[in-house]
């Protein structure tokens, strides 16, 4: 008697708390599936809408964001370099190259939970492609780094982990299913203060 | 013993089933999604800019530094959403979500004739009904088809720089967000 009661209750045990952890592990530690990547530059362009995997939705409903819709546009984000390290916003990093086509972008520099770096002074950490200064071919050089730069400088402060968002706004990559044909520009480290 | 292992494996597929079921009912059941975090503040067709709202509402704020937001819940069983607004603002679009806070739908201002917002949401019997005679307010609207009955409609608006401020603050604050019981 007692020992079918104990028999019950390993199985209470282990479907209740198997389950409850299983889906938490998922949901909180688990990378998301369903990216798209290309370089640095990773993207979920159907994550918080219909269209989502049943675990994206779950993640994308527990942390109540506002997900952008196909005709409005696509969020990239980096928090790797073009040779895979991690950013850092100590650092000095060059983005170089060209846009693919979009009514307009913006850049900014987050920390690793996507909170928006503070300004310095009166400088935000975010520029959009109105404020960019180009050269002849349409290229353009953007400094994201702690100390001023002269022309597009991206600043940013503290000395953790960055993440840098792009976000192009109406653009036909957002209906693409196939990010890596695309030419997005590069992530290059130029050095770190001490 | 045999028993014992029994009662794992059981137990291993019953992790399974509390899975799958903790996963399906936390859409409906979850307090952080946007939806239930708009609903806390304001009622139906009462727009609210999400930038200017109490910090203790948590309201979902745009993460874009660039962008501001309204949002407006609308149900329509109340008859279709007509959701108006004037500006020369330089970018906007529209978004349709569901109870849920999934993105169902979205227009940018490409598809607008002119420096105004003016969309009709309706479901596609409300626009079968409507075929041939379109009511004067409507002339000029842009009629959106949805499955969506109870949601809200967000419109956002690119802001390049502070002396924008003004007119984007105007044309997101000035929405006029109305149910058409009639139709």
């Amino acid at each position: 008697m007692l020992y079918r009661a104990f028999l019950v209750l390993v199985f209470l045990v282990v479907a209740i708390g198997g389950g409850a952890a299983s889906i938490w592990l998922v949901l909180e530690k688990a990378p998301l599936v369903g990216s798209l990547t290309s370089g640095p530059w990773v993207a979920f362009p159907v994550a918080g809408t219909p269209e989502a995997d049943p675990y994206s939705r779950a993640r994308h409903v527990r942390t109540g964001g506002l997900a952008l819709g196909p005709s409005e546009g696509i969020i990239l984000t980096a928090s790797e370099d073009s040779s895979a390290r991690t950013l850092r916003s100590n650092c000095t990093y060059t983005i170089e190259g060209i846009m693919p086509s979009a009514r307009l972008w913006t850049i900014y520099a987050t920390d690793a939970e996507g909170n928006l770096l503070p300004d310095r002074g009166q400088r935000r950490p975010a520029l959009h492609s109105e404020m960019i200064v180009r050269d002849g071919d349409n290229r353009f050089t953007i400094s994201v780094s702690p100390h001023p730069v002269p022309n597009n400088w991206l600043p940013v402060s503290g000395n953790g982990r960055l993440q840098i968002v792009l976000t192009l706004f109406e653009t036909p990559v957002a209906a693409a299913s196939q990010l890596s044909e695309l030419v997005l520009p590069t992530i290059t480290s130029v050095g770190c203060d001490a | 013993m045999l028993r014992l292992f029994y009662a794992c494996i059981l137990g291993i597929v019953g992790a399974g089933v509390v899975h799958l079921a903790i996963l399906f009912m936390l859409p409906g059941y979850s307090v952080h999604d946007a939806w239930t975090r708009i609903s806390n503040v304001a009622g139906y067709y009462e727009p609210i800019n999400l930038r200017d709202g109490d910090p203790a509402a948590s309201l979902p704020t745009p993460e874009n530094p660039f962008i501001e937001a309204s949002a407006c819940r609308f149900n329509l069983e109340d008859g279709m959403l007509h959701i108006r607004s004037e500006g020369n603002v330089p970018f906007w679009t529209l978004a349709i979500y569901d109870e849920r806070g999934l993105n169902t739908f979205s227009v940018s201002d490409r598809v607008s004739n002119g420096p105004f917002l003016d969309v009709a949401v309706l479901t596609p019997l409300q626009m079968q009904r409507l075929q041939g005679e379109i009511p004067a307010e409507l002339n000029q609207s842009l009629f959106l088809e949805t499955s969506v009955i109870e949601g809200f409609v967000l419109v956002r608006s690119f802001v390049p720089d502070e002396t924008w401020q003004p007119t984007v603050g105007a044309f997101l604050n000035g929405i006029r967000c109305e149910p058409l019981p009639n139709l």
